[in-house]
């Protein structure tokens, strides 16, 4: 079996060209960021009948251009980048389908009142599907911490709705050591709320009611803290809550109003 | 082939080089960080050294072309150098020949903030620790 390590080095090498053409003699910043956390974690599922999603190895790839930015799956395009602000307009995927990837099958005994069922019925929670959403996103930061605000809509036709976000993080470093908490909200409009955590009519059976979720806010808090071990090595280690909106945490579909997640581990940082 | 790799070893043994083998030299901390409030780190290294032979011995940092220090028939030392550093820069050692380094340690410096504001942005993937 091949050690992790062999793989970081194997990527390390693959990574070096790019790196060492992006980084010359004056210590220009490297346009890539790329790196790789080993460890472990778990984000638990909201939804019934649902699995935990565990974290072994956290990839993070990303491409800074002077206006162009790829970054673990969001694409943007800087259009203000000043003292004060930098906007950027970022196509990206929602991040709430990732919990319907994780569900299961089971036959269920009773009905929606409790009441015995004469023979068993398959429930499974409803699939959903990932939308392309496009938005703004500010960025703000100074002494005082770091602010992003984003507002996306869906242009994939998926559910047509629209989520407002602001995250606050205070950085707090004391040579090695890197303390980040960090709180925020989220605004999920009705369409999207009720396409991600409603139960349509069809999808409802004797085992649950159909459901209509209206608009909510989400919040989160998380925390992280890393240790630098040497350049390119950190422990790290992270805890984040997220509170569903009461819309959400209504649904049938859903057993719990949080989203509690945490890992800890290796992190590796190529090309600094 | 193994005699002439063992002669090769041996020649190798006996060149000059091998007083740098003798001389170990050890600062602390050898790591120093860096970020958009503190861009310059304040700190006190302690350089340790030790020789197998007494001798003649200079310590040379990259802030000046003069010796921070020598020491005349010692076979070890030690000095404490506060200073305020913002690049990764070198502590090394000489012998009366100043332009033969004996042993020599390298401090890095490390930034870790960015002036993109870009690379700190959360992102909803999976933790964003790095």
């Amino acid at each position: 079996m091949t050690r992790p390590t062999t793989w970081l080095a194997i990527l390390a090498v693959l990574a070096s060209p790019c790196l060492a053409a992006a980084a010359p003699a004056e210590e220009k910043e490297s346009n890539w960021r790329l790196g790789a956390a080993l460890g472990y974690g778990v984000r638990s599922n909201p939804l019934v009948q649902s699995d935990d999603i565990p974290i072994i190895v956290d990839l993070d790839i990303a491409w800074f251009g002077e206006h162009w930015f790829f970054d673990n799956g969001d694409l943007g395009l800087t259009f203000v980048d000043n003292k004060a602000l930098t906007a950027s307009v970022v196509a990206r995927v929602n991040s709430d389908r990732v919990f319907f990837g994780k569900t299961n099958t089971r036959f269920v005994n009773f009905d929606v009142a409790g009441a015995p069922l004469a023979q068993a019925v398959e429930f499974k929670p409803p699939d959903r599907d990932y939308a392309i959403e496009l938005g703004v996103e500010m960025l703000t930061g100074g002494n005082w911490g770091a602010l992003q605000l984003t507002a996306f809509h869906d242009i994939s036709g998926t559910h047509d709705g629209y989520e407002l976000y602001a995250d606050y993080s205070f950085g707090w470093r004391q040579q090695r050591l890197y303390l980040e908490p960090s709180f925020g909200l989220s605004y999920k409009s009705s369409r999207l709320n009720n396409y991600y955590w409603g139960v349509t009519p069809a999808e409802a059976g004797v085992v649950t009611l159909p459901y209509e979720a209206d608009a909510g806010v989400n919040w989160h808090a998380r925390f992280m803290v890393a240790y630098q071990l040497d350049r390119r090595w950190a422990v790290s280690l992270v805890a984040e809550y997220e509170r569903l909106n009461d819309e959400a945490a209504m649904s049938p579909v859903v057993e719990s109003d949080g989203v509690l997640g945490w890992f800890a581990g290796m992190s590796y940082r190529f090309g600094r | 082939m193994m005699r002439l790799l063992a002669l090769s070893l041996l020649v190798l043994a006996i060149t000059p080089t091998a007083q740098a083998d003798d001389l170990e030299l050890s600062v602390k901390p050898l790591l120093c960080i860096t970020d958009n409030r503190n861009s310059v780190c304040e700190m006190s290294f302690l350089v340790v050294w030790e020789s197998g032979e007494r001798g003649y011995y200079c310590l040379f940092n990259d802030y000046g072309e003069a010796p921070m220090r020598c020491w005349s028939e010692e076979s070890e030392g030690q000095l404490t150098d506060d200073r305020s550093v913002r690049e990764t820069f070198s502590f090394w050692m000489t012998g009366t020949d100043t332009a033969n380094r004996l042993a020599e340690v390298s401090v890095e410096v490390l930034r870790m903030d960015s002036d993109d504001r870009r690379r700190k942005r959360r992102t909803r993937h999976v933790w964003d620790i790095n």
